[in-house]
C-alpha cells in the first residue's frame, strides 16, 4: 500500500475510492508514446487478497479497452510471471504497472495470444487459477 | 478514480520512483537543515530519518530487522511469513538470490535494548502461536525431593508460629476474649493447639530424620 504513503510522481490515488475498498483499486494508465500503444487509455484491476504482499495481487484489464497484445487475452487476462510464480512481496503497485507498461512497450506487433478463443472459454474468472506457462518473455 | 498519466519518459521516472525517492527527498531536506549532509545520515539518532532502514515487505520501519547476505533489510516476520510461503524456493523479494533462515543476520540499533535474536523469537502469527515453557526444576532429575521439601518445609514454617501463638494465648489467657476454662470452645482451641503443635514437631522430626 506504498501508494497512498509516497505516491510517486504521475500517480494519484484517489483517497475515498481507496477507503470504500481497499482491496480493489483500478489504475489507469495510458500507452505510452512512441509505442504502438501511444494515446490508447487503458484501465487496470487490482485485487488484493489479505494474504497481500505475500500473495500476489489478482491484476486484469478490465473496462471497454482491453490492449491487443501477445499477453493479454480478450477478457482481460495477462500472462505475465510476476503475477504469479515469480511475484514477490517487495513487488509494489507502481513495479507492476511499470511492468505492464514495459511489456506493451517492447511488443512489435499487435496480435492476440494463439490461444485466445481456447483460453477465454475455459478459464476460471481468477487468473490466479491458470496454470501459466511462460513460454516467451521476449516479447 | 486513480489516474497514472503516462508521458513519454514517465517509464524512467516510475522506474527510479520507488524507495529513492523516499531517501532522495529525506537525504534533501537533511542537507538543507544539517550543513554536515552526510553525517546525518550515518547518525540517525539525532534526526528521525528512517526511510533507509525500511522493511522491503512491509515498507515500515523494520522491525526485529534483518539483513540478507544480498543486503536487504527486512522485519524478521515479514521475511519469515515470506520464507514460509515458498519453502522450496526461498529468495530474496528485492533481488531473488537464494535465502534462508540460517543466511539472516540480525541487526541490533542501539535503541534495540534486548538483544535476543530475533530468528529466535516466534514471529507474530494469528494461530499457531507457542509460548515458551516455564522453567521448571523440579523436572530435573535427582532434584525432585529437594524442590519438595522446600515447599513443605515453609508450609511447615507458617503452620507452626500459629499453633504456638494460639497456645500462649490461652495459656497466659490474654487472648481478647479468652475462652472461659472448661467451656467447650476453651476445650476445643486447646485442642486445636495441640494438634497444630503436635504436627508442627512431627514434620520437623520427619524433616530431620527422613
Ligand atoms: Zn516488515
Ligand atoms: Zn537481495
Amino acid at each position: 500500500m506504498s501508494l497512498l504513503k509516497e505516491p510517486p510522481p504521475g500517480v494519484t490515488v484517489d483517497v475515498d475510492q481507496a477507503h470504500t475498498k481497499l482491496t480493489e483499486w483500478v489504475v489507469h494508465m495510458e500507452g505510452a508514446s512512441g509505442t504502438l500503444y501511444e494515446g490508447e487509455k487503458f484501465q487496470l484491476q487490482f485485487k488484493f487478497s489479505p494474504k497481500y504482499p505475500f500473495d500476489s495481487p489478482e491484476v486484469i484489464f478490465v473496462g471497454e479497452h482491453i490492449p491487443i497484445h501477445p499477453h493479454i487475452y480478450s477478457n482481460g487476462h495477462i500472462c505475465l510471471s510476476i503475477l504469479t510464480e515469480d511475484w514477490s512481496p517487495a513487488l509494489s503497485v507502481q513495479a507492476i504497472c511499470l511492468s505492464i507498461i514495459s511489456m506493451l512497450s517492447s511488443c512489435k506487433e499487435k496480435k492476440r495470444p494463439p490461444d485466445n478463443s481456447y483460453y477465454v472459454k475455459t478459464c476460471s474468472a481468477n487468473p490466479k487459477k491458470t496454470k501459466w506457462w511462460y513460454h516467451d518473455d521476449t516479447v | 478514480m486513480t489516474v497514472v498519466v503516462l508521458e513519454e519518459d514517465s517509464t524512467i521516472t516510475m522506474a527510479t520512483a520507488r524507495a529513492p525517492t523516499a531517501s532522495d527527498s529525506t537525504h534533501s531536506d537533511n542537507s538543507s537543515s544539517n550543513p554536515s549532509g552526510g553525517g546525518a545520515e550515518g547518525g540517525g539518532d539525532d534526526v528521525p530519518d528512517n526511510s533507509n532502514f525500511e522493511c522491503n515487505i512491509c515498507l515500515d520501519t523494520a522491525k526485529d530487522a534483518v539483513i540478507s547476505m544480498c543486503g536487504h533489510l527486512f522485519c524478521w516476520p515479514c521475511l519469515h511469513q515470506w520464507l514460509e510461503t515458498r519453502p522450496n524456493h526461498q529468495t530474496c523479494p528485492v533481488c531473488k538470490a537464494a535465502i534462508s533462515r540460517d543466511k539472516v543476520i540480525p541487526l541490533y540499533g542501539r535503541g534495540s535494548g534486548n538483544q535476543q535474536d530475533p530468528r529466535d523469537k516466534l514471529p507474530p502469527r494469528p494461530s499457531g502461536q507457542r509460548t515458551e515453557p516455564e522453567p521448571q526444576g523440579g523436572f530435573m532429575p535427582g532434584l525432585g525431593l529437594g524442590e519438595a521439601g522446600g515447599f513443605q518445609f515453609h508450609f511447615g514454617i507458617g503452620a507452626f508460629p500459629f499453633g504456638i501463638f494460639t497456645t500462649f494465648n490461652n495459656w497466659g489467657g490474654a487472648a481478647a476474649v479468652p475462652p472461659a476454662p472448661g467451656t467447650q470452645q476453651y476445650q476445643e482451641e486447646r485442642f486445636l493447639s495441640q494438634v497444630l503443635m503436635a504436627m508442627g514437631l512431627l514434620f520437623l522430626f520427619w524433616l530431620i530424620f527422613v
